[in-house]
């Protein structure tokens, strides 16, 4: 920069500026010792639903339809979130829903909680969550809908899950299946941080394992944050500190900062399974992968299939949510990729705008 | 207010720092990023697994053989104990869920085959009566968990 570039000095602007940062930090600092106090809560979840089932830690909610009974379309939806995190995150705000977006075209909304894993359940692992779990979430579901076909949304390792379901089980009723970010293939080493740091040889899951029977939370957030240090440690807290005078920026980020802090312990089986048989062996794409004694096969998928991935996602990088594409056995398959990181591609501010809308019309065409 | 091309406003003190902040973090951001994405930051992350491994597997142990002993004498259960039956709660559970479904398909064909005439309503009565029982006895045995009991909610529920 030169000298030339610069405007003049203004004393009478300078002191107008000053003035405005005052006041506003004036305003802030009610809001931050309410936050700092805690006295400012927000509350998540908030679309009226009822438990319809429950099985161990597990819960399966059926959302109150919003759209007269003519209206609603005949196959329900099944959502299935990770296992490290609240799956709240369908349901973040009013206004910021994805389940509450999905209630207004008039689907039948069924969500399911897999719930916080005790001691009890450390020795569960993805053929459990997958063909022991699911199918009977879906058996409930098919109770209370009355209907055979089901449509089911996976995100992150929900979609894995997911997946494997509909690979083992697929004259079950699935007729469509999306997936959100699903981590699948994990061919490319270089492809992702996580691959890196959990393809070592370095690192004991063995023993974390052992010790400990589930994975902390604390473990499980650590290591999510630790992919992007600084957003995560101080860019985050200064985009708060920046709109402390903005009570709906304020509300958004607590309700987002809720349930990103909200994590879940990781079931000791299913995290080592998870790192040894999927990040370090590959097995699922390379048809290894052995559950209930045979192979899980993603060719014997043939539900419609809409394969959504995040351009900017660095917890699952695209390289290992694309080639299921190639693999499975669906006539009716379509992958989009949207704007958007892991998460944010469905709670972002673009996300009932880009993604929702693209989600819902797939879906309606195929819901009927 | 109108700022100069460059970013650069010496009317807006303020204004100017937050966008030196920015840039500056921006390129922390990157150039940390990058760094955890190294061989050597893994090798790292490994270390420092086994650290904590290191330190909290004898005190976990130690804690371990301390409960069990302190729990046997005052005659309670060990950890162990309470997950073992926890785990057998699960497995009836489970065999619950089966069972509830199983009947559910038996209530459903029964009325099924009423309506279409292929049994006589008294008997088709009588029968669902029967499964009645069977059913409230199965609700009660459910309800003997707490963690099995349906209730609505209308917030998230925090464990």
């Amino acid at each position: 920069m030169t000298s030339s570039d610069a405007a003049p000095i203004d004393l009478e602007r300078m002191t107008e500026q000053l003035l405005k940062e005052i006041e506003r930090a004036t305003k802030s600092s009610d809001m931050a010792a309410r936050i700092a106090t805690n006295r400012i809560r927000v509350a998540v979840g908030q679309t009226p639903k009822e438990q319809i089932w429950a099985l161990n830690k597990m819960r399966l909610y059926h959302y109150y339809p919003m759209v007269p009974p003519e209206q609603r379309k005949p196959v329900p939806l099944l959502l299935v979130f990770a296992l490290i995190n609240r799956p709240y995150i369908f349901d973040l705000r009013p206004g910021n829903s994805f389940v509450e977006y999905m209630l207004r075209h008039g689907y039948e909304v069924y969500l399911l909680d897999w719930g916080t894993p005790g001691p009890e359940d450390a020795n569960y692992d993805f053929e459990d969550f997958s063909l022991k779990f699911l199918p009977r979430a879906i058996r409930a579901m098919k109770r209370h809908s009355g209907k055979q076909e089901f449509s089911m949304l996976g995100w992150c390792i929900g979609a894995t899950i997911v997946t494997i379901y509909a690979a083992m089980r697929p004259d079950d009723g699935l007729r469509n299946l999306i997936l959100l970010t699903a981590p699948i293939d994990f061919s490319d080493k270089e492809g992702s941080t996580f691959s890196r740091w959990l393809n070592t040889e370095y690192y004991n899951v063995d023993e974390l394992v052992r010790q400990f029977g589930n994975v902390p939370a604390a473990v499980i957030e650590y290591g999510n944050k630790m992919l992007k240090p600084v957003e995560n440690y101080i860019g985050t807290y200064l985009k708060l500190w920046d709109n402390l005078d903005n009570p709906a920026v304020v509300e958004a980020w607590l309700a987002m900062n809720t349930w990103v802090t909200d994590n879940v312990d990781f079931p000791g089986a299913a995290f080592r399974q998870w790192v040894v048989e999927f990040f370090r062996e590959n097995r699922l794409m390379e048809n290894k992968l052995m559950m209930e004694g045979r192979v899980v096969d993603l060719a014997n998928i043939k539900a419609n299939l809409l394969n959504v991935i995040a351009d900017k996602d660095h917890i699952v990088p695209n390289c290992q949510s694309r080639s299921i594409m190639d693999r499975v056995s669906s006539k009716d398959k379509k992958l989009i990729e949207l704007k958007g990181g892991h998460i944010g591609i469905m709670v972002g501010s673009g996300a009932s705008k880009r993604a929702w809308p693209q989600i819902e019309a797939w879906l309606s065409e195929r819901s009927n | 207010m109108t700022q100069p091309p460059n970013g650069f406003d010496p009317n807006d003190p303020i204004g100017t720092w937050r966008a030196w902040r920015d840039a500056s973090l921006d390129a922390w951001a990157k150039s940390l990023t990058a760094m955890v994405n190294t061989e050597t930051f893994s090798q790292a992350i490994g270390a420092q697994l086994d650290a904590l491994l290191a330190v909290s597997g004898p005190v976990q142990q130690a804690v371990q053989q301390y409960m069990e002993r302190y729990l046997a004498q005052a005659q309670l259960p060990s950890r162990n104990e309470v997950v073992t039956l926890a785990s057998r709660l699960t497995n009836i559970e489970f065999r619950l869920d089966d069972m509830q479904a199983q009947l559910d398909e038996l209530t459903s064909l029964l009325r099924q085959l009423a309506a279409n005439g292929g049994l006589a309503p008294t008997d088709a009565s009588l029968i669902g009566s029967r499964l009645s029982a069977i059913e409230e006895q199965l609700t009660a045995l459910a309800a003997a968990r707490p963690a099995a009991r349906n209730r609505k909610t209308t917030s998230e529920d925090k464990e």
